[in-house]
């Protein structure tokens, strides 16, 4: 079996040959850089700085050799910014942060003392808004062609030559949390409940910016089977919903049910769902709108039980995530043991019947030692492979 | 006076009839002390419930404060003096604020308008806040220090605000609560603080409980 096979057949809720396994198909499933420079050391690979893929996350481009090493089944491809913006770090006058703003004018910063993220300071439609200053704000062009350079023979030769699934990815965060980095987070669910009217004009804007984008992108791969779409909403805290079910039905659903309609009927890949925290009220409501797989499956929020999970909407959805326990048993104050007891668990949870992709709950973190990467990838070989 | 036309005011997060009932109360000259201890305070104490039996989410419970914090703003230059409460009890104080290296302030944000729902005196200290500046806030008084994290990488730092209040001497004058996505009882205890909540109401209710304690040991 190679690597797409073993993920399509996993995804059609089928046992493979083993579970497949995911490190860096999408930007919730990879690797923090300076984890990765350590991972890479450990491995006895050749020493290369580590080329940064998404800066906010400090995220690391997994390179071929880690890929093969550790048998990688997927492989991203996504949209570059336009050729008309570039990033531009700058330093705040006080020498405590480095900053920037991205393409809808976000800024973003990080502590140069002990950061590992970039966190948003400024939010172009923040304060008192009208609905045409929602009209007004210039989104960046989802259809510049500089996006789409060299997507199309990256996709073939990951479909002729790598074997891998081929994973495409969003051109934004998802519109829920593009509505909230843009409008502000006091600002954005202050508007939820007092003014939907508003949130519900932004949202509408940054649904058709998806649309355009994933017409283009389909256009661009046309004849090319894509494997799966990475779409996403962070809609979940720690221990319940951050938004009322009810307030998700009325302002959102019918909108993912649209964008996710039309990526159903442009192509056969599976649509992947990113939405952290504890999400299991919304999990019916996803399958309704045609969501396929869901991730980072975070085992360790309220309600997010692996085998409750997998009991309850296995049949229905695929789990990719989940597999490691990054809040409470993975990063340096943890032991190998301990990471591999925690990935047994998850894979007797989560392996039966298919169905199941393996990666950390999220990327894996700064903190996380090679020791219990190595770790949990090793508990994958043994155990990840399925009777025939 | 009617409470309860103040407290649905604020529960519905309505600002302009919490402010409407703060006028009217105050017009038919009842006390400001109890316009806050009779209808703001009950009112938050029953948004934490709501949002515990998740009937409320953040947006609820946002614009609930904002409607409480606006009724707070007509009654704080009337209350007879800002720093007590009726029966002559100081009101206690508290210094609030996410690590040194996290930027996240949200929840932090909202525990700190529910402690001022609550009647305490709270400074918001802000995000990626050094060590050294909760050793301030203790000595400008605070009773109760808040840190927050929300990521694994920086909640290690929660550790080092609580070794600066060891170092500076301060730290058994006072309480310290800790809280955030990653937080675990067994995480705060594992760094010594003495309470940990896992949302805003819970961490109002163990606030309380702190002070209470505190004002024992200082009997």
């Amino acid at each position: 079996m190679n690597s797409r096979e073993r993920v399509l057949t996993a995804l059609n809720h089928k046992e493979p040959d083993c579970v497949p396994y995911d490190m860096g198909g999408t930007v919730v499933t990879g690797i923090q850089a300076k984890a990765y420079s350590r991972l890479r050391t450990y491995l006895g690979l050749p020493e290369k700085e580590a080329v940064i893929i998404d800066i906010l996350q400090q995220l690391a481009q997994v390179d071929d050799d880690v890929m093969d090493r550790l048998g990688v089944d997927f492989r991203n491809i996504s949209p570059r910014s336009t050729a008309s913006f570039k990033i531009e770090l700058k330093v705040t006058p006080d020498g405590k942060y480095s900053y920037f703003h991205d393409e809808y004018q976000i800024g973003w910063r990080m502590p140069l003392d002990g950061g590992m993220y970039y966190d948003m300071f400024e939010h172009p439609l923040s304060g008192e808004i009208t609905a045409e200053m929602v009209e007004n704000y210039s989104l960046p062009d989802p259809l510049d062609p500089s996006r789409f350079d060299g997507l199309r023979e990256a996709a073939i030769r990951v479909l002729e030559q790598e074997k891998r699934a081929l994973v495409i990815g969003n051109i934004s965060a998802g519109i829920f949390e593009l509505y909230l980095w843009t409008r502000g987070f006091k600002d954005g669910y202050t508007d939820w409940a007092e003014n939907p009217e508003l949130a519900k004009k932004i949202l509408r804007k940054y649904t058709d910016l998806q649309l355009a984008y994933w017409e283009r992108m389909f256009e661009v791969m046309e004849g090319i089977p894509i494997d799966v779409v990475q779409m996403a909403d962070d809609l979940a805290g720690q221990n319940s919903m951050l938004i009322s079910p009810a307030s998700y039905r009325r302002l959102l659903k019918p909108l993912h049910k649209e964008m996710f309609d039309y990526i159903h009927s442009k192509t056969d890949a599976k649509i992947f769902f990113h939405s952290c925290g504890a999400i299991r009220a919304l999990i019916p409501d996803l399958i309704d709108v045609g969501v396929d797989i869901l991730n980072p499956v975070q085992v360790s929020a309220a309600n997010m039980d692996s085998a409750e999970l997998k009991r309850e909407f296995g049949k229905d959805i695929c789990f990719w995530g989940g597999g490691v326990d990054t809040q409470n048993a993975f990063d340096e104050s943890h032991t190998p043991d301990q990471v591999r007891a925690d990935v047994r668990k998850r894979l007797e949870d989560f392996m039966p019947g298919g169905g199941f992709v393996f990666n950390t709950v999220h990327n894996i973190q700064g903190n996380v030692p090679p020791e219990n990467i190595m770790a949990m990838w090793e508990t994958l070989q043994e155990y990840g492979v399925y009777q025939k | 006076m009617d409470p309860k036309k103040i407290f649905d005011a604020v529960v519905n997060g309505n600002i302009q009839e919490t402010q409407d009932g703060v006028n009217e109360a105050l017009a038919s000259n009842v006390p400001a002390e109890q316009i806050l201890n009779e209808a703001l305070i009950p009112a938050m104490t029953e948004v934490g419930c709501l949002f515990e039996a998740q009937e409320f989410y953040v947006p609820e419970m946002l614009v609930s404060a904002k409607a409480m914090q606006s009724g707070l703003k007509t009654l704080k230059p009337l209350l007879a003096s800002q720093a007590k409460q009726p029966g002559g009890q100081t009101s206690p104080k508290a210094a609030f604020g996410t690590v040194k290296g996290d930027l996240h302030d949200i929840g932090k944000d909202l525990v700190v308008m529910m402690l001022e729902g609550a009647g305490f005196q709270v400074t918001n200290l802000g995000v990626d806040v050094p060590p050294e500046k909760f050793v301030e806030a203790v000595n400008d008084g605070a009773q109760i220090i808040g840190l927050s994290a929300m990521l694994t990488t920086t909640m290690l730092n929660m550790k080092a605000a609580i070794d600066a209040l060891t170092e500076a001497g301060v730290r058994n004058k006072i309480k310290v609560i800790v809280g955030g996505a990653p937080l675990t009882q067994a995480y705060a205890d594992h760094i010594g603080a003495d309470g940990f909540a896992k949302d805003a109401s819970s961490a109002v209710r163990k606030a309380k409980e702190l002070i209470s304690t505190l004002e024992m040991t200082h009997e």
